[in-house]
């Protein structure tokens, strides 16, 4: 986080109309600035401006007109403005960066609620399996859909985490090929869910599946997790 | 009915505008599960992506192009993978397979003569 005292002010001038790879270079520079960790940056819209090429960039039409300048602004340290220079350079490709020395008399506070995040960030590595299970968008138990009911069920056995896929096209243990017309039928509905933890808290929640699943497949493997969690700490999972 | 068996899963990652001959290659691939008999195939269409070509796939609300990334899951014992195996070789011009070795379980309500030859290909333990 950025320290009260010496810093550099970045500015960077470019045109609303460039791009880059289709997306607008000033939000490339944005994300850029924003996964490299930068305390924070501002994009300015000019209202008329005109760079090196000497063309007039005037909004006539504010809200239409899309030449108009553009400038984007962060305050760093010295050492982080710098490594991050290069790639500046480059992604500003014909616009101008100035570089200003300045002094951080009070650097912005970050709201208390999002504080864990960044405090208690950790990353979780080891072994872990993973269960797929493949069922129909129809299955139903106890009146509500199947895939609901496991999610909930999975929930209540605290299992680390799950997610429903829908397939547009698939068919399988879970429905009667068709003879005839074998994708007439299986047009719609196929889903999957995919669950992480570790193997003892998922076979121990294979009987719930026996019950819940009458027809289906559930697949398992073993996988290598990298867990990202910043709430790690309060929970006790760190140990 | 309960069975239990080792099984491989295939993913297969392309794009979604990709064909073979005059239809979608997923179709196209799923067709070929069907006649092979393979036990289980889903085709997911992913929001956003990009393969190896390092062309973004994206749905239509990004751009006009409609190339959102394909991903198909296919499960079955070995046997019946490595007879889809040259089939895919043909078919996938540009595109992903990973595959991995599973520990499966298929619940079946009733015996009817589709299940009873997938588990007949399957050797239940």
């Amino acid at each position: 986080m950025l320290q009260p005292g010496k810093a550099v002010k970045v500015t960077i001038y470019l045109s609303d109309g460039a791009t880059h790879h289709g997306a607008p270079l000033y939000s490339t520079i944005l994300d850029f600035l924003f996964y490299r960790g930068v305390a924070g940056a501002t994009v300015l819209k000019g209202v008329a401006g005109f760079g090196a090429d000497h063309h007039m960039h005037a909004a006539h039409l504010i809200d239409i007109s899309d030449r108009l300048p553009i400038k984007i602004e962060f305050i760093e340290s010295r050492e982080k403005v710098e490594a991050l220079m290069g790639k500046l350079e480059e992604l500003a490709g014909t616009g101008l960066i100035e570089m200003k020395e300045t002094t951080v008399a009070k650097p912005a506070q970050i709201t208390k609620s999002r504080e864990p995040l960044t405090a208690a960030h950790l990353k979780i590595e080891g072994h872990a399996q993973m269960m797929r299970i493949f069922i129909s968008e129809e299955d139903r138990w106890k009146s509500k859909p199947l895939h609901e009911a496991l999610v909930e069920a999975m929930r209540a056995n605290d299992i680390a985490g799950v997610t429903v896929y829908r397939g547009i096209l698939g068919y399988g243990a879970h429905r009667r090929l068709h003879k005839d017309k074998p994708l007439v039928s299986s047009h719609h509905g196929s889903i999957m869910l995919s669950a992480v933890d570790t193997a003892e808290k998922l076979r121990a929640f294979l009987p719930l599946v026996d019950q819940m699943v009458p027809e289906g497949l559930v697949v398992f493997s073993d996988v290598d997790i990298i867990k990202y969690a910043y709430r790690a700490l309060e929970t006790g999972e760190a140990q | 009915m309960k069975e239990q068996f080792t099984a491989r899963l295939l993913r297969i990652h392309f794009g979604e505008a990709d064909r073979w001959h005059d239809k979608p290659l997923y179709e196209a691939i799923l067709a070929k599960c069907v006649e092979l008999g393979i036990a289980e195939a889903v085709v997911f269409r992913g929001i956003e992506g990009y393969g190896p070509s390092t062309r973004i796939h994206r749905s239509s609300h990004w751009s006009f192009s409609k190339d959102a990334p394909i991903q198909m899951s296919i499960i079955d014992t070995e046997e019946q993978i490595a007879r889809l195996t040259p089939f895919l070789d043909a078919m996938v011009e540009e595109g992903l397979v990973a595959a991995s070795s599973v520990e499966v379980i298929r619940y079946t309500r009733t015996e009817t003569p589709a299940t009873a030859a997938i588990a007949n290909n399957a050797k239940i333990l």
